[in-house]
């Protein structure tokens, strides 16, 4: 009966749901920008992580290495573009 | 009445209409044609619906032939109208449109459709696979290439030709400017063909990762296998962004959006940002493959293994990632503080260190080999020198206090015709010269294509060298002429006729192809370079299951091996091969797509919707769709391969 | 085709893994496609011309429920590919169900949240901001749109067909589109709304 039981996915979903509350306190509680983006930076990619390991089961095939390699090198390229961008755009410019 | 006028063209002149009559005759012929000779069901049948990565090949070869000829025209169009000063041939509003579209033709249009044209004819053969990993998604992104180049082609008898560069900077190219239709043409149909790389792009990084014949372990693959790879890796990750800067382009120009308008918080600058965060990478797109070629070629034809496999491997991996880090270096005059530029200035140096690598990897290659010198591997020799001015003045234009002088001259035109025509216009006809017995069964005659290269090569030089000097003299381009007191003239007069040498050196190519289709000799073998890799096991012309058993791989230059050393290639018994079906839908869909496409740029909404509606029909279509494709029995196979060599001189 | 039983369904054939993974580059993509909106969206988050701010006309109530909603579709359609794999055809088609519905919903409040920021002045020709932000809100909810469509087909499919290596492989890939989906919603989530709002 165990292994109907759909632990993974229960326990993501609780997690989530934790994340997001945690997210939440910069909205309720009065934070500074900065300790409010920390927050948000963690939840949020926290988060992604939980729903691409837990849910999207991206390590469980043989291609694992090929699909991490694609995730990675996409949040790394994503992260240039974003970061990149507000520099040349809004903060020297 | 007035509807009716946005189809006119704004600016016409007695060439565009002359033009218009010529596509009409042309399209009337081509249907005469077709019905005359009975063609329409052969077409559809074999060319058409197909999803064999071989034909898809050969059609990507034809449109991008095509296309070049094209952008051709529109090239001496503008060497002729700056031959001379105060010239009055084109005047300034058709000047602009004809570099854009000459811009838009060449890099979108020829380049683009040209390295997919060999990497997919090439790329399942040099890996021994049956097809690529989604056949049916390979076709509709031929097609929607096609349609999106057809689209970019009929603006000139439509509406009106895009003119506000290939780079399309907002505020010229809003509405405020640009009131033509133009530019939406410029949105739309790189928007369609762009959407068919992306397809590519996923494709072929599947095809690649899972496909390979067995043994073939990423550290084997063939040097063009490895810049595919890294090619479409970049295509998946930087035409996004292009998708998105379109989307936010036409939104400003059709929905009346700010985002890079002047007005309402609006930003230019972020237009020229997102634009080179797609078209720096892609310029790497562009001479990736080249460099895949002439590794296959130098080796070939040196006869010897290309000299230091894995750093060449190391220098495109790293060169893939560093393409995204480089765009600000086209935009170093804009406004952004001495930090960013510094920053950008670094990597842009750093990127020329890798390049700088496989040069003297191919140099090292040749060294002490038995050098033959046929018409691709003058190609491949010829590229060395002039890439590395294009290279070198590339180092100079990265260094962003200089480039305050260079930026926006004809000195960083020369620097990118000096990278592009021997990257990707000389790497083409190297790889098509190449690759071409194995497409067609014959081989293109070689004292034609020595003539036609040497016409290419001196004119191209002659051609561009002069805009170096024009350039740092200060002659800005995009200027439709220039007064006489400048002392621009003799140099442009120059370009002209280097101009004219390379058209000569194109003619030369097309007399080749219908002089060697007549006169050649059709029994060539299945490997006349006697190369390396493996789509020189097939037998010619290649079967549509590309190998009737699938190879078996354990070192970088299989083929070579197995012939030298007699290691086995195929092994075991022929079993039946299970193959896709044919389909219509991307070509249907791919219509579609176009007149999508249509309506936009022209505002017509409720055909837009319509076409929106079919086009999902389409996929809803696919998605219910039972397809298993086919078997093809044995003895078909060993019927067809009875007489082929190689399974003959495996019993050595 | 071959069928290779030691996987589960949905990679049994080759053409199978082939599409998975096909899907996974395509999602890499996809994480480009959404960086680019990002990278414009905080360029010109605070240029609002003379229309209003973020903070001015984001509500945490309805952002909220979308959220909500998406997070537990996300965890259903989970719940779905469970069943699927241990063979349950019709808690599986449940939980697609369930998804699809959750899904729907969001896209309600989201039509509401969209009439709203008109209602309030912030229509997508206003300003530079408003533009952007309704255009990153519409492209993900034009995701969630194809993916109705898209998992009202495959659960029809499956029904048809049953639990094949084909309708198995296929709920698979929808399954990972949807938990993008979701992943997409929680940066918009963090970063326009809950920043916008800080
Ligand atoms: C050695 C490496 C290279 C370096 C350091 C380099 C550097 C640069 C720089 C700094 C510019 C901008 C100049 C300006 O606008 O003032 C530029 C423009 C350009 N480069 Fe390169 N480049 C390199 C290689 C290439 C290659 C390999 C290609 C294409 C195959 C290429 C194609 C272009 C194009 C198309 C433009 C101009 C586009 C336009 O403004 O219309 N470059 N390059
Ligand atoms: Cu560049």
């Amino acid at each position: 009966m165990s292994e109907l039981f759909p632990r993974k996915q229960v326990m993501g979903f609780v997690f989530s749901l934790v994340l997001t509350a945690a997210a939440l306190t910069v909205y309720f509680l009065d934070v500074s920008f900065a300790v409010g983006m920390t927050i948000l930076l963690a939840t949020a990619f926290i988060q992604a992580a939980v729903q691409l390991v837990g849910f999207m089961h991206a390590g469980e095939s043989e291609d694992k290495v090929a699909i991490y390699a694609n995730i990675y090198y996409g949040i790394a390229i994503a992260l240039v573009t974003i970061f990149g961008t507000l520099l040349i755009l809004v903060w020297d410019m | 009445m007035d509807y009716f006028d946005r189809f006119a063209i704004p600016h016409p002149s007695p060439a565009i209409y002359a033009s218009m009559v010529a596509i009409g005759l042309t399209v009337i012929a081509i249907l005469i044609g077709l019905t005359y000779f009975k063609k329409w069901s052969y077409l559809w049948r074999e060319w058409l619906t197909t999803v064999d990565h071989k034909r898809i090949g050969i059609m990507y070869i034809i449109a991008a032939l095509l296309m070049l000829f094209r952008g051709g025209v529109d090239a001496l169009m503008m060497r002729a109208q700056t031959a001379v000063p105060d010239n009055k041939l084109l005047d300034a509003q058709h000047y602009n449109e004809v570099f854009t579209t000459h811009g838009v033709v060449m890099i979108i249009f020829m380049a683009m459709p040209f390295i997919y044209a060999l990497m997919n004819f090439v790329v399942p053969l040099q890996i021994g696979a049956r097809d690529v990993a989604f056949p049916r998604l390979n076709a509709l992104s031929f097609w929607l290439f096609f349609m999106g180049a057809m689209l970019f082609n009929i603006s000139f008898v439509i509406g009106g030709s895009p003119d506000a560069g290939w780079t399309s900077y907002f505020p010229l190219a809003g509405n405020d400017f640009s009131q033509s239709v133009g530019t939406n043409y410029y949105l739309m149909s790189i928007q369609i063909a762009g959407i068919g790389t992306l397809i590519s792009g996923i494709n072929f990084v599947t095809t690649i990762f899972k496909m390979r014949a067995p043994g073939m372990k990423l550290m084997k693959m063939p040097m063009f296998t490895w810049t595919a790879l890294i090619t479409n890796a970049i295509v998946v990750f930087a035409f996004p962004v292009l998708t998105v800067t379109l989307l936010l382009g036409t939104m400003d120009r059709l929905f009346g959006t700010h985002i890079f308008s002047m007005t309402n918080g609006g930003m230019d600058m972020l237009w020229a940002n997102l634009f080179w965060v797609w078209g720096h990478p892609e310029v790497y797109i562009l001479i990736l493959p080249a460099f895949g070629i002439y590794s296959e070629i130098i080796s070939t034809f040196s006869r010897r293994n290309l000299y230091g496999y894995t750093s060449m491997v190391a220098s495109i991996v790293i060169i893939s990632f560093f393409s995204f880090l480089v765009w600000t270096h086209h935009f170093y005059t804009m406004g952004q503080g001495p930090l960013t530029n510094s920053i950008f200035s670094i990597t842009t140096m750093a990127i020329a260190i890798p390049t700088g690598i496989k040069i003297f990897n191919w140099l090292l290659t040749m060294r002490k080999g038995k050098i033959e010198f046929t018409v691709p591997m003058l190609y491949s020799v010829g590229f060395i020198p002039i890439f590395t001015i294009g290279g070198v003045t590339g180092v100079m234009l990265g260094m962003a206090s200089a480039d305050y002088q260079y930026h926006n001259t004809m000195f960083l035109v020369a620097h990118f015709h000096y990278t592009i025509i021997p990257g990707v216009v000389f790497a083409m006809l190297a790889g098509l010269t190449y690759w071409w017995p194995k497409m067609f069964g014959f081989m293109l005659n070689e004292r034609i294509g020595k003539w036609a290269f040497w016409f290419i090569a001196i004119g191209f030089n002659v051609t561009f060298f002069p805009m170096f000097f024009t350039g740092l003299d200060g002659q800005a381009r995009r200027m439709y002429t220039y007064s006489e007191a400048s002392g621009y003239g003799p140099l442009n007069m120059l370009s002209f006729v280097g101009a004219v040498g390379l058209a000569i050196g194109f003619a030369l190519i097309v007399y080749n192809v219908y002089y060697s289709t007549r006169h050649s000799s059709r029994n060539i073998g299945s490997d006349p370079w006697d190369a390396r890799t493996l789509e020189w096991a097939t037998q010619t012309p290649v079967q549509s299951y590309n190998f009737a058993r699938t190879p078996h791989v354990d070192s970088i230059e299989a083929f070579w091996d197995y012939k030298k050393k007699g290691q086995p290639l195929f092994k075991g018994s022929i079993e039946k091969i299970h193959m896709p079906n044919n389909s219509g839908v991307p070509f249907i869909m791919s219509c579609i797509f176009f007149v999508w496409g249509f309506s936009f740029i022209f505002s017509m909404w409720i055909p837009a919707i319509i076409t929106t509606i079919a086009i999902f029909a389409c996929m809803a279509h696919r998605s219910f769709e039972k397809d298993d494709g086919y078997y093809i029995p044995v003895e078909e196979i060993e019927a067809t391969e009875k007489d082929s060599e190689v399974l003959a001189d495996e019993n050595r | 085709m071959k069928t290779d039983n030691s996987l589960p369904l949905e990679y049994g054939t080759e053409q199978n893994k082939l599409n998975i993974l096909g899907f996974w580059i395509f999602l890499g993509a996809e994480v480009m496609l959404f960086a680019t909106l990002f990278a414009t969206y905080f360029t010109l988050e605070h240029r609002t011309g003379s229309g209003p701010a973020g903070a001015e006309i984001f509500e945490i109530t309805p952002v909220l429920i979308e959220t909500i909603l998406l997070l537990t579709s996300s965890f259903t359609i989970g719940l779905g590919v469970h069943a699927m794999r241990l063979g349950r055809k019709n808690a599986m088609m449940t939980f697609f169900a369930v998804t699809l519905l959750l899904g729907l919903a969001f896209l309600g409040v989201e039509i509401y949240e969209f009439t709203h920021y008109v209602h309030v002045g912030a229509g997508l020709q206003v300003s530079a901001f408003t533009g952007i932000l309704l255009t990153t809100l519409g492209t993900h909810g034009a995701h969630v749109t194809v993916g109705l469509f898209w998992g009202l087909f495959i659960i029809m499919q499956v029904k048809k067909r049953g639990l094949t290596p084909e309708t198995a492989n296929k709920s698979f890939i929808f399954s990972l589109y949807w938990h993008f989906l979701d992943v997409v919603w929680i940066f918009i989530f963090s970063f326009i709304y809950l920043k916008g709002m800080m």
